[in-house]
């Protein structure tokens, strides 16, 4: 096969560094089974690049003529219905070759091109009802590639998580009933800043790498270099990097062949299986892909075994993202299962290991979390964690004994849905017209902007006769036939906590309050879709340890693990809490976000190297200017009119470091609502942050 | 819609042995209300619904009817075989009781069913054309990620779960018709919970969680290599073992109702939802059949507390109340098996 160079594609081979990336996106080719890649990383990286380049190489392979899922010929147990049928008529299928493709799915995509729908055409024609196959089809046997995959709308992530668990896209909506398969390699590009993916998608990327800008300045200008060769078009550029390009997509031919002849050994697979055990991963999936990444790579690399550096290489791409202890490259030929055994014990003792999901990023600044806080641990904060880890466990048990007697928490009956129904029609016409969402049903509607095909065509249909239309004419359509799509998003609130956690936090268990509150505020939120987000800051740094989420056990496990100390970084707390409601905003206009600031408001760590105070005032002034809805809770208060100087000077003494009532002031700046921490018990957080959410009816 | 592809051996599944039961107990008498399997990514919840389809028993059903419906039940016939009753016997078949997938994307027109176009359009009739839940009667209905199902459909689900009939409405058909289906969701809780009534619906819950051990890991990936190799083959290896329990799952059938329940084990099943403080009585109902399915298929006459032991977290794990012994107190299992020692 030759390899022919595209002029706006930039060679594969062209590409300087990220030899991770670069390898992840090779095995991949090998051996389809791995389930993809996932690219983290900073902006400018060469991600979609490396994805698009990658394209070019790709092995042909066979696929049955006319068929529009590409099926393969010799996977007989595999085939659509179409080409089942096409081979019990004919006994055999015609294919031909064609080269494996790059699919992308662009993030704004609507659910029906994702999943297909119903052929328009065919519906307006004839009446008939006919499967018009969409992106999950074409993404059969191919690369399905999704840039920004964390900025996916979430109902587009479900659909795609439903036919990746099984590799047939089922489709059962606007009046068609149909099943093809969809098996395809997932590649996904993110930047983590924007917000991360949910465990249920990351888990589904058989492996995954971090990438960085590269420092090194040779290297860099070795980039520059070669962009610009090929933006002019050089043609020594092109030559060379053609044929570097063509070895290895020849490369890759052989390794595809090699590597069905690869195979492993019983140490190697208890080594695979250790390494898991020993990252303390979920699931089992990460055996399974460390089993085929390996050898992949031992393919590549022409050993006719995986070594030991090809089983420990194929498992830090496929542990990035799912383990929850640092993987360990000990030089000792095997670990023997009771020593894997035993320091597992110990490790689950040492720390909490109920982590539930395990990107790397999240791992580590957890661990550095644990160790800052160990310290600090208050002693009744501890013991309840600790309970916490004796009947809950790593398992990922639901129900937390102790979280539930710690907080004493109390069921809050928040309003449903209050938004739809307060802002009434408004809210759902702009709904409809963003045509966001998803399609559940029709109805007519006197001005008719997003068609119901389907509904439309049913609606006319018993008229048909009446209306005289002759078989094979053009369906003859009135105005009341019209149907409307009537889409339901999951939309709600997102309520971002930014708690302050630093050591003045510990007095008098405020921090259980606050807990409590955010608890309480969960246990209702998976009915009403409103999801919570918790900002932790103290010491030097700000830190999400509850990415928006709607799950209680979820939250549970995070908070539990929840411990003060240290200084007061408000700046950087604002700032983080800031960023999650953006992202969120960026990935869902529509949501209503909710940021509570729970702290003495007494910031003391600078970040941009301004007087503390004087930073914190001047994010307060962009949330304002953002129109985000604020609430500031002051955990130094007990109550929320303005107190007397005497009374301040006597339950906060630090008060007087500042001339004015900083967290008082923060509100007013913000344009939130100000209230103290003792005037409202654990409920009343909950209510007030109610409240302030019920004001949106306005 | 049912699909039809190499799925993977039930019985070649390694461990999880809790979920395997139940599915294996729905199997046996769809009365227990199906299954929710609650648990960490990766650990075979799919695959298992998927290779439980394999194993289901044959039934009866009335030819043509599109509900399936059993000819020796004519308390639940679908309008159209009762009316066909009149005119006679109606033709029976046997066939394989199936999984009916309701994918996420479903829209509601396809799960109850809407208006037949072809019908419409040839001769202006207002014929119905069954949907998901029409499918399901009778069947499993199969909600994968059913934590991530549009509150909307859930609703309707709910519906027809609590009657065990679809009525439809719409677009100027007016139908109603049989649904009794066993539900079997599968859901990752990092997700999202389960709306608390669609929690209730389930029968069973089976929390399951990746295997520790050291060799069951590794023959989890090597037989999985090898079914990716062959999967024709691999299923050939197992056939015998699927045989086996597809022929216990049947005499399980026929045996469960003369299981006996005695006395003292429906007090033991009472004396447990009374210390767990559970709501309602469904899951002591759930219990009794659930340990008499078990029976059946140890081919004992009788439960004994053992059964109970052997299928009670699965009936009370998502029926505790967030645990009910407060701070450090036992945990679920531990009631459970120290209640059936005493007995």
């Amino acid at each position: 096969m030759s390899v022919t160079l595209d002029r706006h594609v930039f060679p594969f081979t062209a590409i300087v560094g990220q030899e991770s990336m670069k390898l992840a996106l090779i095995l991949n080719a090998i051996v389809p089974t791995i389930g993809g890649v996932l690219i983290r990383g900073e902006k400018g990286t060469g991600k979609s690049t490396a994805v698009r380049a990658l394209a070019r190489l790709l092995p042909e392979h066979l696929v049955v003529e006319g068929c529009h899922f590409g099926c393969d010929p010799d996977d007989r147990g595999a085939l659509c219905a179409e080409c089942r049928q096409r081979l019990a008529h004919a006994g055999v299928l015609p294919s031909h070759k064609r080269r494996m493709r790059v699919v992308e799915l662009p993030i704004n995509s609507s659910e029906d091109r994702v999943v297909g729908t119903i052929d328009i055409e065919a519906a307006l024609r004839a009446g008939a009802k006919r499967f018009e196959p969409g992106v999950l089809a074409e993404a059969n046997r191919n690369i399905l590639y999704v840039d920004e995959v964390n900025l996916l709308d979430d109902h587009l992530v479900d659909v795609l998580l439903d036919a990746a668990a099984m590799g047939v896209n089922v489709v059962e909506r606007e009046g068609v009933s149909f099943a093809h398969p969809s098996r395809f390699i997932l590649v996904g590009t993110m930047n983590p800043e924007e917000g991360e993916l949910r465990p249920q998608l990351l888990d589904r990327f058989g492996l995954c790498v971090d990438i960085e800008g590269i420092r090194d300045p040779d290297q860099r200008v070795l980039i520059s270099e070669r962009d610009a060769a090929f933006k002019k078009g050089d043609h020594e550029f092109a030559t060379e990097f053609a044929a570097a390009d063509h070895n290895l997509s020849r490369a890759l031919v052989e390794a595809i062949v090699a590597v069905k002849k690869v195979r492993i050994t019983s140490a190697q697979a208890r080594l695979i299986s250790s390494i898991c055990v020993e990252a303390e991963v979920l699931g089992h999936r990460a055996d399974v892909v460390i089993d085929h990444a390996a050898r992949a790579l031992a393919a590549y690399r022409r050993h006719a075994t995986p070594n030991r550096d090809d089983i420990y290489d194929a498992a830090a791409l496929a542990l990035a993202h799912r383990a929850r202890q640092p993987l360990r490259r000990d030089e000792e030929e095997t670990t023997s299962p009771e020593q894997g055994d035993k320091q597992e014990g110990s490790k689950e003792s040492e720390s909490d290991s109920g982590e539930p999901q395990a990107s790397e990023s999240d791992s580590a600044s957890d661990s550095t979390a644990e160790q800052s806080s160990s310290a600090a641990d208050s002693g009744q904060q501890s013991a309840g964690s600790d309970q916490g880890m004796t009947t809950g466990g790593a398992s990922g048990s639901e129900s937390s004994p102790d979280a539930t007697e710690l907080f004493n928490l109390k069921r809050i009956d928040l309003p449903r849905q209050r938004r739809i129904r307060k802002q009434g029609g408004k809210r759902s016409t702009s709904q409809t017209a963003d045509r966001r969402g998803r399609y559940v049903r029709a109805q007519p509607r006197a001005k008719v902007n997003d068609l119901a095909i389907d509904a439309t065509v049913r609606a006319a249909a018993p008229m048909q006769v009446d209306r005289g239309r002759l078989p094979g004419e053009r369906l003859k359509l009135e105005r009341d036939d019209l149907r409307q799509k009537v889409r339901e998003r999951k939309i709600g609130n997102l309520i971002v906590f930014v708690v302050d956690a630093s050591a003045s936090m510990d007095a008098e268990q405020r921090m259980a309050a606050t807990k409590g509150a955010i608890l309480s505020l969960l246990q209702d939120a998976y009915v009403r879709r409103d999801r919570v987000a918790v900002v932790i800051f103290k010491n030097r740094t700000a830190e999400v340890v509850l990415r928006p989420t709607s799950s209680v056990s979820l939250a549970r496990r995070r908070l539990e693990k929840l411990s003060v100390g240290g200084t007061t970084p408000l700046t950087h707390g604002l700032m983080a809490g800031y960023k999650v409601v953006k992202t969120e905003l960026l990935r869902d206009p529509t949501i209503r976000p909710l940021l509570v600031l729970i702290s003495d408001g007494r910031g003391n760590i600078s970040m941009f190297k301004e007087e503390p105070l004087v930073e914190a005032q001047k994010i307060a002034a962009m949330i304002a200017a953002e129109h985000i809805d604020a609430l500031v809770i002051d955990s130094a208060r007990d109550y929320s009119h303005l107190p007397s100087v005497q009374h301040l000077a006597r339950v906060a003494p630090m008060y007087q470091t500042y001339a004015i009532n900083a967290c008082a002031d923060l509100a007013e700046r913000m344009g939130a609502r100000y209230y103290g921490l003792y005037d409202l018990s654990r409920d009343e957080i909950a209510s007030a942050v109610e409240r302030e959410l019920g004001r949106g009816g306005r | 819609m049912a699909i039809d592809r190499y799925s993977y051996p039930f019985t070649a599944i390694v461990g999880q042995e809790q979920m395997k039961l139940a599915l294996v107990l729905n199997a046996i008498n769809p009365a227990i209300g199906g299954v929710l399997i609650r648990g960490e990514k990766g650990t075979g919840k799919s695959t298992a619904v998927r290779a439980l389809a394999k194993l289901l028993p044959e039934q009866q059903v009335v030819e043509g009817c599109h509900f399936g419906c059993h000819p020796d039940d004519p308390e639940d016939f679908c309008l159209d075989c009762r009316e066909r009753a009149k005119a006679g016997a109606l033709p029976v078949t046997t066939r394989r009781m199936r999984v009916v997938e309701l994918p996420i994307n479903a829209s509601e027109d396809r799960v109850v069913g809407t208006i037949d176009l072809e019908a419409a359009l040839k001769e202006g009739a207002r014929r119905f054309e069954p949907g998901v839940l029409a499918e399901a009667n009778r069947n499993i209905l199969y909600v994968d990620e059913v934590n991530l199902l549009d509150d909307h459909i859930v609703d309707v689900l709910l519906d027809a779960a609590a009657m065990g009939i679809n009525t439809v409405e719409r677009e100027g058909v007016s139908v109603s018709h049989p649904s009794r289906f066993i539900l079997i969701g599968t859901m990752n809780p990092e997700e999202g919970e389960l709306r608390p009534q669609l929690l209730d619906r389930f029968g069973l819950c089976v929390d399951v969680e990746g295997i520790r051990d050291l060799d069951q890991r590794v023959s989890i990936v090597e037989k999985r290599a090898v079914w990716e190799d062959d999967p024709t083959k691999f299923y050939q290896q197992h056939a015998e073992s699927e045989q086996d329990v597809r022929s216990h799952i049947a005499e399980a059938i026929a045996t469960f109702p003369e299981v006996e329940l005695p006395r003292e084990i429906l007090r033991l099943i009472a004396q447990l939802s009374i210390t767990l403080e559970v709501d309602g009585h469904r899951s002591d109902l759930v219990c009794a059949r659930a340990a008499q399915a078990k029976a059946a298929y140890d081919s004992k006459e009788k439960v004994g507390p053992a059964q109970i032991g052997e299928v009670a977290e699965m009936v009370f794990a998502h029926r505790v109340h967030s645990v009910p012994f407060g701070k450090g107190g036992p945990n679920l299992s531990e009631v459970i098996s120290r209640m059936i020692g005493q007995s």
